[in-house]
This record gives structure tokens, C-alpha cells and sequence, in this order.
């Protein structure tokens, strides 16, 4: 029979104010997940110590942790695959991260429901409902499809990098739940929730890190709703506002004057203010020649580039 | 017989980043690579214009795709956020005929080659980690870093996604490090190697992007590294280009110089120093030359 060790995460507030690491022993089957190794030491060795799940069948989404420094659900980790992963090492178990602790792995959610609360995550129909049940096709649905799929566990918030800096970051999972209903042919709030998710710490602040796309167990792809979101808000025409969306706007000029990035142009355009009151800055990068030319360098070929800006049509 | 690559540098290298461009152009024949132009290869729109336009994003990389299949050869980048790009596009076509018919379609209609999805895309770190790859590195006998004390920083694009990236464990990447102890120098090691530079949202949310940069300046500079080094141009610049002001933002020093991939192994190569082209940085250098007794 494994014999495997775990070094987990212990905070007990009504205990003393600060976390400490323990570590447990605990003979088992081959078959055994993380979880359920932690319901067995809870209900064998401490009953104290605290976890939240519900199914354990990788559906409700409330038992996301990290194992060995990486967000898993608890549920879906086998300890075997974690040890041949870890060299055999003790498998360390920590709560999920940019979340404030409230109890060994588990977390305070209250922001996490918030901001999923801010996207409006419900249809919002224009006019009153149908008689009959509305009729969405196959195709239209594939559309929202990956999205559709997100079971809010919240492993996409635990290593996302823009929320790490800016706690208030609406998130990966809320937007893609934004998606989920801007992109519904049922909805008909597309334009204003083009505008709600646009604005400062929305859309424009993901990071791309890509931590959310590596992390989710149910291979939502957050980033990718991210940037689909985006598309809506250029074909919304809501990409005025905000710099990140000046700064994509910035390369399409480029592409469509020379067909490489004009970074010269990319700077003031995504801020003008705060280009001009940065000279002291800009002045440092010209002495060390990291200030192009703000003529365009045309790449070979460049109607065809022209040509495609013109005709390929945006499907989101 | 030199390896050939269709060479995408991409706009940074190509025009911010110079020295990046340059080394890479002075290192690869002594690699045994040879890098062919791609004069009509736009850039890859660095994920704006996949988040402004997603399928003149895809049909914009395809067209870069295929030049590289016209060549007759595959994509050699020195840009994390090229390869991903690129490698997207190109994952998204192979695996959905469909998509990729779709996408010749508009090629056609504006002139250009359609794709008939034969190329790969990789990066130089990539070509140079494997077995194959150090060796060749081997055969130029390096006179070696000295024991220069390297913090890797491997940003975000090159590692993730890894269903489109694939090279390596992106939790426990070691391609650096092996490039690293090939050419004589030491690994600083620390946990944010792989983690965000801040740079997509540099210009729109400063103060946000340079909370980012300070995690892995911070930590490297703990890790007792004389410098810090990166596959990727535009984590250059969040690094090196704005440390002074993740510096003054964040209350602290970091005295970090940070070499471009290309640099490090051309200064253990020994290849001078006006080639290098150390003048370009905004963080002095003088440290790691100290050291490495250039």
C-alpha cells in the first residue's frame, strides 16, 4: 500500500493569528484524490482541519486548491500523479491564492460572487418573453459553448497575475461569464455590456498571462472571452474610452499604414496625457535609440495587407 | 549544411530593440543557422489585434504562415508573444480544415498564397535547448560566463498556453536554466520566473504593470543574480527599459541589468561587445562584463 505525506496549509483564527504548515501521513489505495486523502485525514487524524467541497465529482467547483504550487480542483488530482510529478516529495496543499484565507484551505469568496454578481451573468431579453421557448441554433450556440462550460471554482482568480496587482480586477471567470451572455443571440444588452466590461478594470486590464487558460479544469479558456470581448467592443464601437482599447486600435493603424507596429505611434495614441507629462521618460528611451522612426516601414506586398483589413468580416 | 529558418524577429526586435535583431544576425552563423528575410511578413498583431478583430488576426498570421511554406522552411522567432501568436493561428487552421478553407479563401481574394498548414513556428530558446542545440553551442567552445550568476526569466507566452505552446512543463521550465549551465554560468533561481512582466498592459494600466515587473525584479535581486535573462523583447522592456520607474513605483532598487537571450550567449561566444551593443540599455551592464572578464 502508497504511503504519501502531505504538508498542508494550517490557519485556525479562533486558535492563534497566524498560519503554520503541518504534515500528515496516510497509507492508501492507489486510487486516491487529493480530496479524498483530505476527508480521510480530517476524519481520521484532525478533525479540524477545514476544506470546502460539495460533489466530488468536478462539477460544483468548490474544492479548487493548490497542490505543489499549482490550481487544480481537489477532486480531479490523483495523490499518485501528484507525487510522480513532485518526485515523490511530499505533496504540499495550499489554499487558493489572491484570496484572504478564512480557515486552513478555505477562502473568503465574497469578492470573487461580487464581481461575478457585477457582470449581470443572467439573459437580459429586449422586449417580453415569447409565447413559446426560444429557439437557438447549433451553431449559434457553439459560440458561447466553452464558456457555457465554467463551473465558477474560481482556479482562474488563484494565479491570475493582473488580479495579483490589482485586487480589483473584475477577473477571468466573471468575464467570461460576460461573454457567455454578450455572445447569446438570445440577449439584448450586447452594446451595454460592450460598455460594462470595457471600463477600468475590465476587459482591458487582463494581463494575458494565460495563467487562466492553463489552470481551468474545464478548459473554459478565460482569455480567450476576454479577447472575444474586445471584438464585441470594437463592433460595438465602444473602443474609443479606454487606453487598452486605443492601444489595440494603435495596431491596426500600424498594420494598415506599413504593416509592422509603428511603436512611436503607440504611445501617445494609447495615452495622450500622459505621454506628454512622461517627457523626462521618453527623452531617456531616445537617448538610448529606443525611439523609432515615426515613419511607417511598409512590408513587401502591402495591398494584399490592405486588402484583408478591407475585407474580412468579425463573426463574434 | 546550415539550418535554415524563415526568420520573423518581429517589430520590437526589428525596431525599439535593435540590438536584439543585431546579435541574433551575428550569432546564427556561428550556430550553423541560417536566418532568410521574410520581407513581406507583417507583424503578428501581439494579441491587440486578436482582441480588436479576432479573424483578421488569424487570416494576418496565416499570410505570414505561408510565405514560410513558399520558402520552403519553417519560422524561427525571437519573440515570446510572435511564437505564440503564430503558433496559435497555426493550431487553430491544422485542427479545423474548415477554418483553414475559410481563411484561403480571403488570402485568395486579396492576392496573397493560400496555406496548406506544413510549417511549425519556434523560437530560438527552443532550437537551442535540446541536445542537438547545445551542441552546436559546444562546438563553438565557449570561453564560457565565468560563474555569472543568471536569474531566467521565461515571461508568460513561451509557456502558456501549453496546449499551443507544448515545449516544456510550463510550471517547471528548464530551458534556460540548461542554456544557462551550457555556457559556464550559474542559475539564480527563484519562484516568479515564469510570471507576468507587465508589459501588454504597460502603456494603458502603469501603475498596475509595474506592480507585475516588481515581483520577478524583486526576486531575482534576492536570488543574488548578477543579471536577469529573457527569450523576449517585450519582457525586456518591462525589465529593463522601466525598471527605473518599477523602481520609484514600488519603493525600491533592483540595480538589475537584463540581457536579451541572443546576448547571453553571445557574450559567453565572445562576440564583442559593440556588436552586443550594450549602450542600448537603459540599465547598465558594467557588472556582468565585470564579471565575465569582457
Amino acid at each position: 500500500m502508497p504511503t504519501s505525506t502531505f504538508d498542508i496549509f494550517r490557519f485556525q483564527p479562533d486558535q492563534g493569528p497566524d498560519s503554520y504548515r503541518q504534515a500528515f501521513t496516510l497509507e492508501h489505495g492507489t486510487d486516491l484524490t487529493l480530496l479524498d486523502a483530505i476527508l480521510r485525514l480530517q476524519d481520521e487524524q484532525d478533525g479540524t482541519l477545514a476544506v470546502r467541497y460539495s460533489c466530488r465529482s468536478a462539477i460544483c467547483g468548490s474544492c479548487a486548491c493548490k497542490a505543489d504550487g499549482k490550481t487544480v480542483l481537489a477532486c480531479m488530482s490523483q495523490v499518485e500523479d501528484l507525487k510522480a510529478q513532485n518526485g515523490g516529495q511530499p505533496v504540499r496543499v495550499d489554499p487558493i491564492g489572491n484570496f484572504r484565507p478564512l480557515k486552513d484551505l478555505i477562502v473568503d469568496m465574497d469578492p470573487f460572487w461580487d464581481k461575478f454578481k457585477s457582470v449581470k451573468p443572467y439573459l437580459i431579453p429586449d422586449g417580453p418573453a415569447p409565447e413559446k421557448e426560444r429557439i437557438v441554433s447549433k451553431e449559434a450556440m457553439q459560440k458561447i459553448y466553452n464558456e457555457s462550460k465554467c463551473i465558477l471554482c474560481a482556479a482562474c482568480y488563484s494565479e491570475c497575475n493582473s488580479l495579483a496587482a490589482d485586487p480589483e480586477f473584475v477577473g477571468p471567470a466573471a468575464l467570461a461569464w460576460g461573454f457567455r451572455f454578450a455572445g447569446d443571440e438570445r440577449d439584448g444588452q450586447r452594446h451595454n455590456r460592450a460598455k460594462l466590461y470595457s471600463g477600468e478594470h475590465g476587459v482591458w486590464d487582463c494581463t494575458r498571462c494565460m495563467y487562466c487558460n492553463e489552470r481551468c479544469p474545464k478548459g473554459v479558456d478565460p482569455r480567450d472571452a476576454i479577447e472575444k470581448l474586445g471584438g464585441i467592443a470594437f463592433s460595438e464601437g465602444v473602443s474609443w474610452a479606454d487606453a487598452g482599447a486605443r492601444h489595440a486600435k494603435a495596431f491596426l493603424i500600424s498594420m494598415r499604414t506599413g504593416g509592422k507596429l509603428n511603436e512611436t505611434l503607440l504611445v501617445p495614441f494609447t495615452n495622450p496625457i500622459k505621454s506628454q507629462l512622461d517627457l523626462p521618460f521618453a527623452l531617456r528611451m531616445l537617448s538610448k535609440g529606443k525611439a523609432p522612426s515615426p515613419i511607417p516601414h511598409k512590408v513587401k506586398n502591402l495591398g494584399e495587407v490592405k486588402k484583408l483589413m478591407k475585407n474580412v468580416k468579425e463573426t463574434i | 549544411m546550415a539550418r535554415q529558418f524563415a526568420y520573423y524577429p518581429g517589430c520590437v526586435a526589428e525596431f525599439s530593440s535593435k540590438e536584439l535583431n543585431k546579435t541574433t544576425k551575428a550569432l546564427a552563423p556561428m550556430l550553423d543557422i541560417e536566418l532568410l528575410p521574410m520581407p513581406a511578413a507583417t507583424c503578428c498583431g501581439a494579441g491587440d489585434i486578436a482582441e480588436a478583430k479576432p479573424n483578421l488576426y488569424l487570416t494576418l498570421n496565416v499570410r505570414i504562415l505561408s510565405q514560410a511554406e513558399e520558402m520552403g522552411v519553417d519560422i524561427m522567432t525571437i519573440c515570446n508573444v510572435c511564437t505564440l501568436n503564430l503558433r496559435r493561428a497555426n493550431k487553430l487552421v491544422k485542427d479545423d480544415p474548415r477554418l483553414l478553407e475559410s481563411v484561403n479563401a480571403e488570402l485568395v481574394k486579396a492576392g496573397a498564397r493560400p496555406y496548406e498548414g506544413t510549417r511549425e513556428v519556434t523560437h530560438l530558446l527552443w532550437y537551442l535547448a535540446t541536445e542537438e542545440g547545445l551542441s552546436l553551442l559546444e562546438k563553438q567552445g565557449p570561453k564560457g560566463l565565468n560563474g555569472l550568476r543568471v536569474a531566467p526569466y521565461y515571461g508568460c507566452q513561451l509557456l502558456r498556453p501549453s496546449s499551443v505552446m507544448g515545449f516544456e512543463d510550463p510550471d517547471q521550465p528548464q530551458s534556460l536554466e540548461r542554456l544557462i549551465v551550457a555556457l559556464g554560468g550559474e542559475v539564480a533561481d527563484y519562484e516568479a520566473k515564469s510570471r507576468c512582466c507587465g508589459f501588454p498592459i504597460l502603456l494603458a494600466r502603469e501603475a498596475v504593470a509595474l506592480k507585475e515587473s516588481h515581483v520577478a525584479l524583486s526576486q531575482a535581486r534576492d536570488a543574488g543574480a548578477d543579471c536577469m535573462v529573457t527569450p523576449c523583447p517585450l519582457c525586456h522592456l518591462a525589465m529593463d527599459a522601466y525598471q527605473r520607474k518599477a523602481e520609484a513605483a514600488n519603493g525600491t532598487e533592483y540595480n538589475m541589468p537584463v540581457l536579451h537571450l541572443p546576448q547571453l550567449i553571445g557574450l559567453a561566444l565572445g562576440i564583442d561587445s559593440k556588436t552586443l551593443d550594450w549602450k542600448r540599455h537603459m540599465v547598465p551592464v558594467d557588472k556582468v562584463l565585470e564579471v565575465v572578464g569582457s
